[in-house]
């Protein structure tokens, strides 16, 4: 049987757990301490937890500041309005001043389904990925959540972990090596690459499953960090195998598959084929969150089927 | 609030003098530059830098310094002119303002020149980022302060107002502003393009501690900032009323001179006036 955990208290677990370690570590919240899992936190270290309200702008702001004195921000609140709305702040305030500060923006993707496109965060990972020095990570399961957040403690420069909100199954096991910019390979196979990240991770990996039962070889690799994003594995995939396959929980401009596409255009040699699946350029639709993955594609059986209708008819 | 004694007005009144100069030097350098506003806080930036300050140029990383941040970054000819005469830098680095790759970029870069503190430029940041500043040394029990010097035209821009009641919501005592209230903007009247009057009343509202001041007086800059914090408590504003392009009679008061690109003798007329004034002081 799986085991399913909520991404929010495994950040926050992991966010308590690294502050016992290191007395740098504030929280800041955007009056959603609680549903950004920091209770915990709040409730231990009171005194390094700051509550700003709903401001979001001026707390990206204020925590480069913080960060100036040394100390090391985890401010955590809602993706769009981590990123899309204080995104000059954090290109200028975390970017540009290079500062220590880790944004978590969590219900990221189209995981607060119902609330409609205004709480959606379909770009994120492209806007932050064009700001030179921040690392952009979104984990895949609860262990990539919890070593990303170790990662990020170790980690000297401004960061961003992307989460989801429902909860998501254990994929790795117990003693995974997790290191930032190097993805993961969860299963080897040589007819098709899929290369999936963040909330979308353990659809891609029960379509991979599928694929494999049905015959076709799918190497499975999670890229939790998009930014920098591990060239080597992708030039391998690209040269071992005759297509890769992105999946992703976001536009698909800007995102992941643009990041892999990046590369495989800049190849010299034969390379594979390549398919994004995510999110075209439109406003998303709002419902049931599993109903949503499904208009878009992003169902388990509806990637194993795209991969494997991409994999027969391809042109090459 | 003690009276300056006359050779700490007098030495102040060179330092800024000297700020002026070399703000004419690197608008010599570079062809252009935000002349109006820098002139206009140059005697701000004197009293912080030559009076306010507790620095050490030799230690621009020490961790109990004090740290000014210029939030309109644009006026950064002044504080390169005030960093410059401090020791920070050597003064040959003024003559590359302008020029490919210089340390000395049109909006100020912490990474590019010691003794700046934030990447300034962007209107409505710097006041967040100094709020930050005083908050971390705050939960570090330093006794340091942080000083922001800020524009009039700049306070419309939102994030000013989350980062003030934020500053007033969380104590910070230890955080002083400096409102150089030139009263113009780049395209005209700061109370025609956006009136965010009366500025004592909207800053007491959001919780500060607000006193208006005479920003070309160095005894009001220097005693109302070393009074400072007004109320225990509150973080503490100065309203500092004063000219735009101040030292330069021809431009005085004048929006045109929001950024100044010489024509004819401007140059020389600028010059020939700041060299009378430094005569005056020596007289």
């Amino acid at each position: 049987m799986r085991e399913f955990k909520d991404p929010r208290v495994g950040f926050g677990n992991a966010l308590l757990a690294a502050a016992l370690q290191d007395d740098r570590i504030l929280a800041l919240s955007a009056d959603s301490s609680g549903s950004s899992g920091m209770t915990p936190f709040k409730n231990r270290f009171p005194e390094r937890h700051i509550e700003f309200g709903i401001m979001e702008q001026g707390i990206i702001g204020y925590a480069s500041g913080l960060a100036t004195t040394g100390w090391i921000p985890f401010f955590s609140a809602i993706a769009p309005f981590v990123t899309a709305r204080p995104f000059e702040m954090f290109r200028n305030d975390l970017g540009y001043m290079n500062q220590n500060v880790k944004v978590v923006g969590r219900n990221a993707g189209l995981t607060y389904s119902d609330l409609g496109a205004t709480h959606q965060s379909l770009d994120d990972v492209a806007i932050l990925r064009t700001i030179p020095g921040v690392t952009v990570v979104c984990p895949g399961d609860p262990l990539e959540i919890e070593r990303a957040v170790q990662a990020a403690v170790l980690h000297q420069g401004p960061m961003y972990i992307r989460i989801g909100a429902p909860s998501i199954p254990i994929l790795h096991p117990a003693d995974m090596k997790f290191q930032l910019g190097k993805g993961i390979v969860m299963m080897d196979g040589c007819d098709v690459t899929i290369i999936s990240t963040g909330t979308a991770l353990w659809r891609a990996y029960d379509a991979a499953e599928m694929l494999r039962a049905r015959g076709i070889k799918a190497r499975l690799i999670s890229m939790h960090t998009v930014k920098p994003i591990d060239r080597d594995l992708i030039l391998a995939a690209a040269l071992e195998t005759p297509a890769i396959v992105t999946v992703e929980e976001h536009y698909r401009v800007g995102g992941l598959g643009s990041a892999v596409a990046d590369i495989l255009a800049c190849m010299v040699a034969p390379h594979a084929s390549l398919k994004m699946i995510g999110v075209d350029d439109q406003f998303a639709s709002n419902g049931p969150y599993e109903e949503l993955l499904g208009l878009y594609g992003l169902l388990a059986e509806q990637i194993a089927h795209t991969v494997e209708d991409f994999i027969r008819h391809d042109p090459i | 609030m003690k009276a300056l004694k006359a050779e700490e007005t007098a030495a102040l009144e060179s330092a800024a003098l000297r700020i002026r100069q070399d703000i004419l030097r690197m608008v010599r350098a570079g062809g252009a530059g935000h002349v109006g506003g820098a002139m206009s806080c140059a005697d701000i930036m004197a009293a912080h830098y030559f009076s306010i300050l507790r620095i050490d140029p030799a230690a621009p990383a020490w961790p109990d310094r004090d740290r000014l941040v210029l939030s309109a970054g644009h006026k950064c000819m002044a504080l390169y002119a005030a960093l410059r005469q401090r020791g920070y830098f050597d003064e040959s680095i003024l003559d590359t303002y302008g020029a490919l790759k210089s340390p000395l970029p049109g909006h100020p870069v912490m990474q590019k020149l010691p003794g700046v503190e934030a990447n300034t430029g962007a209107l409505g940041h710097g006041l967040s980022i100094a709020g930050g500043m005083a908050m971390g040394l705050k939960l570090k029990k330093s006794a340091a302060k942080v000083y922001v010097v800020m524009g009039d035209g700049e306070l419309a821009e939102g994030s000013n107002w989350e980062a003030a009641a934020a500053a007033s919501h969380h104590k910070l005592d230890n955080l002083v502003v400096c409102v150089d209230c030139n009263g113009l903007q780049l395209s005209g009247k700061t109370e025609e393009i956006m009136n965010y009057g009366p500025l004592p009343a909207k800053w007491a509202a959001f919780g500060w501690s607000v006193r208006t001041i005479d920003g070309h007086d160095f005894g009001q800059i220097v005693g109302n900032a070393r009074a400072a914090p007004f109320e225990a408590g509150k973080p503490s504003v100065m309203i500092a009323q004063t000219v735009k392009a101040k030292g330069m009679s021809f431009a005085e008061g004048k929006v045109d001179y929001h950024y100044w690109k010489p024509k004819g003798d401007e140059m020389a007329r600028a010059v020939a006036e700041l060299a009378a004034a430094a005569e005056g002081i020596k007289a």
